[in-house]
């Protein structure tokens, strides 16, 4: 019964943060054209690199940051607009504290997604970035936005508490995301380069036990930010 | 009375680590290979892993904050927290100084200079979000959270990146005496080519006059074109005579055993430095070093979790803590 009851307050607040995005469009628009700009400038900057050993790693470090930079445009907007447009309070009362967290989690992890996608293949396009092996690229890619949206969402949660929002966001996020950026970068280096699946399995679990004790210690942090 | 017990204590921790300080430069020997920057070492271990246990410590009290309440655990989590990052910037400096000295550059990336760097910017990102907090119980509220959340990311950090990410420049399971790393076997009539780190080494000839035992291995390091060829020996004993240098490195090739008529040999790598505790001298100075770093560490705690908690005390939720 309870279980039932947090998953439908869950899908509730994932869809009404759905329809919201969809009607004023603020976080998808920022997040696009930041995504778009940044591989535009990287590529209209940089060029096509040669050929070399060090070349899949430097692609691999840029995708990221691209990835890293985006999601601090976009992922805390889900809890700084409770907060700015005073709706906060009513959620309080409408939606158990765990149900809140899912829902914007999973909102936070469709949007990352599809940046990723948007990134992802812009990159490829416009830094002629090839893929020696395609199935690690798209294993790192899902357990990397995983770890990611892990990773932020309770510091957004946090930060929408605080005076200094937007500044505070990306202050208290790096120091946390470190161990899962270094790991993603190196693992999709290796998809790049061609590594297979299986030799190329460890950034991926990594990154998944990563996601799972971030997204665990969330889960029991998240009710002490919301009270 | 107290006051006169608690100045006593005072001057007798002034006096430890002054003396530490003495030993560490007039009285340990100098270390194999590194020198008399190697001194570095008697204070950069101690604070670096107090650095560690202090992060942890505040994020104990951040616990029993959030589970009792209790402003006073707050403010023990600050004050560990303060001590953790003085510690911080003293380790991340010797650090600096010690691997400028080893291996030419004040920083490098290696994992354990990025996890002290990641620590230091936890301590900073903790200290930032209580000062944009206005609110008294929830900017505890909130950073108790944001300590735990981080604390939870530090075993990745520690243990599990360094090993996806390439080798270490630390000492590691090679390097360290009683290890299992026993180094690599190399025959002459069968396995001639193996790996030690990320070296690539081969075994070329092996040849035994009256007093030396002598080892030509050929060693491709990662990113050299050329070939170097080292010569470590064993002595008449059976003990390493020669230890050549990495090309480019500080580190040596040992040889640890060999059988020249089988066509035989074992190999390791070795740290500057290495067996450096084994001279007493040196060890009970690095032990009076970690147990006088750890009373100024816990001096200090102490000063500064009196000093706010008499500040909460006269000021409830108005001081910035």
């Amino acid at each position: 019964m309870i279980d039932s009851l947090i998953w439908r307050a869950t899908r509730a607040i994932f869809l009404r943060e759905w329809r919201s995005e969809l009607r004023n469009r603020q976080a998808l628009n920022a997040v696009a054209l930041f995504a778009i700009c940044s591989v535009v400038t990287v590529s209209l900057g940089l060029g096509p690199l040669m050929p070399s050993a060090d070349v899949a790693l430097v692609h691999a470090a840029f995708l990221w940051i691209v990835l890293l930079f985006a999601a601090f445009t976009a992922l805390s907007r889900v809890f700084v607009v409770e907060e700015e447009q005073r709706t906060a309070a009513a959620l309080r009362l409408a939606a158990p504290p765990i149900a809140v967290y899912l829902g914007k989690l999973c909102f936070n992890l469709l949007l990352l997604l599809g940046l990723t996608i948007l990134v992802t293949i812009l990159a490829i396009v416009m830094l002629h970035i090839r893929v020696g092996a395609t199935d690690l690229l798209i294993g790192m890619l899902l357990s990397g936005s995983l770890a990611l949206v892990a990773g932020t969402t309770l510091v957004a949660a946090i930060i929408a508490r605080s005076s200094s929002r937007g500044a505070l966001f990306a202050v208290l996020s790096l120091p946390i995301l470190i161990p899962m950026l270094v790991t993603a970068v190196r693992g999709t280096a290796l998809a790049l380069a061609g590594v297979s699946l299986a030799r190329g399995m460890a950034p991926i679990q990594t990154l998944l036990a990563y996601a799972v004790a971030m997204f665990v210690a969330s889960l029991f942090l998240f009710a002490t930010v919301w009270e | 009375m107290a006051l006169r017990k608690g100045d006593g204590v005072k001057i007798f921790l002034g006096l430890w680590i002054a003396a530490v300080i003495y030993c560490m430069f007039l009285v340990v020997p100098q270390y194999v290979g590194l020198g008399d920057a190697g001194r570095i070492i008697i204070v950069h271990v101690p604070v670096a892993w107090i650095t560690s246990a202090a992060f942890f410590l505040s994020a104990i009290y951040s616990i029993i904050y959030l589970w009792k309440r209790n402003p006073t655990s707050d403010v023990a989590a600050v004050a560990a927290a303060e001590v953790g990052t003085l510690y911080c910037i003293f380790a991340t400096i010797t650090g600096s100084i010690f691997a400028e000295v080893v291996w030419g550059t004040f920083w490098n990336w290696d994992p354990r200079e990025t996890s002290i760097l990641v620590l230091l910017l936890i301590y900073a990102a903790y200290f930032a979000l209580r000062s944009s907090v206005d609110d008294g119980e929830r900017r505890r509220r909130l950073a108790a959270v944001y300590n735990i959340f981080a604390a939870v990311t530090m075993p990745f950090l520690l243990f599990v990146a360094p090993r996806v990410a390439d080798s270490t420049l630390h000492p590691n399971c090679a390097f360290l005496q009683g290890s299992k790393c026993e180094g690599i076997s190399l025959n002459l009539t069968g396995a001639k080519i193996g790996q030690l780190g990320d070296v690539v080494i081969e075994l070329k000839s092996l040849a035994k006059t009256s007093t030396l035992t002598n080892a030509t291995i050929e060693v491709r390091m990662p990113g050299m074109k050329n070939v170097a060829t080292l010569v470590p020996s064993l002595d008449g004993d059976g003990k390493p005579a020669d230890r050549p240098e990495f090309p480019g490195q500080q580190f040596r090739m040992v040889l640890l055993e060999a059988d020249a008529t089988a066509g035989t040999v074992r190999v390791n790598m070795q740290a500057p430095g290495t067996n450096l505790l084994s001279n007493p001298r040196t060890l009970w100075v690095f032990l009076a070093s970690n147990l006088g770093f750890l009373a100024l560490a816990f001096w200090l705690y102490h000063i500064r979790r009196t000093i706010l908690q008499v500040q909460l005390t006269l000021t409830p939720g108005e001081i910035n803590i």
